[in-house]
């Protein structure tokens, strides 16, 4: 499968198109990566597949945006943890020790999660802080404009998966 | 003096009206003489006693001209202060004397010579040289009668100067400010309307004052006058204009709004967007970098509001920004459903990869149900495993039947375990609308095709 290309416009079928050939690919690797059981692992698996949605997203912006950037950063960080986790064989600690080095090594863009903002900013836009990654110390403006960036890849990522699930469900 | 010579003999007469009346005395009584002819002894005596004792009383010997005489006779008195201090040429003042009477009426002044010209045409004789000795006294009364009438005359004649001068000044400011409506129609409508205000105060100024030079009084009315929010407009033309003099072209207006920026206030350029301050709005620097901020912010807000649904009507930031925050969660949880949803239905895709691929990206594209049914068959081969059989089974039964499709779902649900089962139906449940029968639309048509 070609790698998807990182052209200049978003527009939105160009994006959908290498939304898809993206998520498709990582899928396909997860899928390839391990045979989980279908009723014990559904959560991981859910989860993997979440993580090869939210990557696949990031991939196809690529750097260009600051919560591409966040995302990318931060599933380097957990692949490296969860190297980190299977040499450690552990399972349900690996949650805890997960947040906790998660927390240490944080991104410097994240690390002001709880950081309650005391220069007038409204609780809704501590909430889009929260929602958006990669937003936390952007003015006002570029929180509005990574916003709408994001929307945009989110709703294309959705309509993808909406259309495979739509596809393998034919299955 | 010669009067004085000349009447040295009339003493009282001299006493009674000073040194320079001799002469109209002798007008008048040689005047009353030839008025009365019969009464030469006795009106003179009359007169002459009426004229000492009561200048002002008109005796009723004497005729209408008396009592004149008597009022002229003040006037005279008058006359002879200034008479020793003005120059009045005589003949343009007898002639008008002779043809305006009453303008010369008006002015006591020109009483001693209306003297004269009343007893002209009244008497049907003029005597040319009343007082041959003394032509000059003559000349200054008549002088004085115009004097009085350049008097009045120069105070209207300031009007007609001074009004060429500020209405030359009124032209010339129109003029310019015609030209600044030329430079400002080229400007935006906003522009325009702002040069119209200044234009009607520039007009104003010069009717007030009506005395300052062109250009620097422009700039000065300007920055007198003209409030805050006109200013960095009015010395945007200021400098226009100048520019215009100067015959520099184009480009100027950054470089103008640059200048009159640095020139009404000392903001550094924080962008390098030069805004101009908006008619009836602060143009602190503050407040400016504030309005750019905010313009901004509302420009993205309505590109947000494109791009979420359901937010046309919505007016307001906090409103806005609430509704976005709930179309960025659900977007969230929607792709949480759907990954949980890949997760379960499609264990095995690394057979069907290409063929997937291909079909998908065709179905995003066109995102129609057509190639959909056609890719449905060969997938009815490769069944799932477990969970998948139920399905399969269900889907091969499919296209037969037309069950609902919650049931067809919920059966699904059922297979796909306990865990899944919960999740699904809260997804269902948490589904927005629009997903949800997007989902359900394309399963419908799959179904029953």
């Amino acid at each position: 499968m070609s790698p998807p290309q990182q052209p200049s416009s978003t527009n939105p079928n160009s994006l959908k198109i290498r939304l898809t050939h993206r998520f498709l690919h990582n899928l396909n690797n997860l899928n390839k990566k391990r045979s989980n059981l279908d009723n014990t692992q559904i959560h991981r698996r859910s989860h993997r597949v979440k993580l090869a949605a939210y990557a696949s997203m990031a991939r196809v912006v690529g750097s260009r945006r600051a919560w591409s950037r966040a995302i990318l950063w931060k599933i380097r960080n957990r692949k490296v943890f969860t190297r980190n986790k299977r040499v450690d064989h552990k399972t349900t600690h690996h949650h805890h020790l997960a947040r906790s080095i998660k927390r240490r090594t944080t991104n410097h863009s994240n690390h002001k999660r709880e950081y309650v903002d005391p220069n007038g900013n409204s609780g809704q836009e501590v909430k889009l802080r929260k929602l958006v990654p990669g937003v936390e110390t952007m003015d006002a403006c570029g929180l509005l404009d990574e916003t709408a960036d994001y929307i945009k890849c989110l709703a294309t990522q959705v309509e993808v998966m909406r259309n495979l699930v739509d596809l393998y469900s034919t299955i | 003096m010669e009067k004085d010579g000349f009447f040295n003999n009339e003493g009282n007469w001299n006493s009674i009206f000073g040194m320079g009346m001799g002469m109209e005395m002798e007008s008048q009584v040689s005047e009353l003489n030839w008025d009365n002819p019969m009464d030469q002894s006795d009106p003179f005596e009359s007169a002459l006693s009426s004229i000492v004792s009561s200048p002002v009383n008109s005796h009723p010997g004497i005729p209408n001209s008396g009592g004149e005489n008597v009022v002229l006779k003040e006037l005279v008195g008058r006359l002879g202060i200034i008479c020793n201090s003005g120059e009045i040429s005589p003949q343009s003042c007898i002639g008008k004397n002779n043809s305006t009477n009453t303008s010369c009426y008006n002015t006591p002044l020109n009483s001693p010579p209306k003297i004269h010209g009343n007893s002209i045409p009244r008497n049907h004789q003029l005597p040319p040289a009343l007082f041959p000795a003394d032509p000059g006294f003559v000349e200054r009364a008549a002088r004085l009668s115009c004097f009085g009438m350049k008097e009045s005359a120069f105070k209207t004649a300031e009007f007609p100067i001074a009004i060429p001068a500020s209405d030359k000044k009124l032209d010339d400011s129109m003029e310019e400010s015609s030209l600044s409506e030329q430079i400002s129609n080229g400007e935006t409508g906003i522009k325009g309307q702002i040069t119209y205000s200044n234009d009607r105060k520039r007009k104003a100024i010069p009717k007030g004052k009506g005395k300052e030079s062109q250009s620097s009084t422009l700039s000065a009315k300007v920055n007198k006058t003209v409030g805050g929010p006109e200013k960095e407009v009015s010395d945007a033309k200021r400098s226009k204009l100048d520019e215009e003099r100067n015959g520099i072209g184009k480009e100027k207006e950054e470089g103008n709004q640059k200048q009159t920026k640095e020139n009404a206030k000392p903001e550094p350029p924080k962008d390098y967007i030069h805004v101009r301050a908006r008619r009836g709005q602060a143009t602190d620097s503050h407040s400016l970098a504030e309005r750019v901020r905010r313009e901004k912010i509302s420009e993205r807000m309505k590109f947000l509001q494109d791009l979420v649904p359901g937010c046309n009507k919505v007016t307001g930031k906090a409103v806005m920004l609430d509704e976005i925050i709930t179309y960025v969660q659900s977007l969230q949880k929607q792709v949480e459903f759907l990954s949980m949803k890949l997760a379960t239905i499609n264990p095995r895709t690394d057979m069907n990869m290409e063929a997937v691929l291909s079909k998908d990206t065709q179905a995003s594209m066109l995102n129609t149900m057509n190639h959909l049914d056609a890719l449905a068959q060969p997938f009815y081969a490769t069944a799932h495993d477990g969970p998948g059989n139920p399905l399969t089974a269900m889907m091969h039964c499919g296209p037969n039947m037309k069950s609902s499709q919650i049931d067809g779902f919920g059966e699904a649900s059922l297979f796909w375990g306990n865990d899944l089962q919960s999740v699904v139906q809260t997804g269902f449940s948490q589904n927005q609308g629009p997903s949800f029968h997007g989902t359900m639309g394309t399963g419908q048509m799959k179904v029953e095709l």
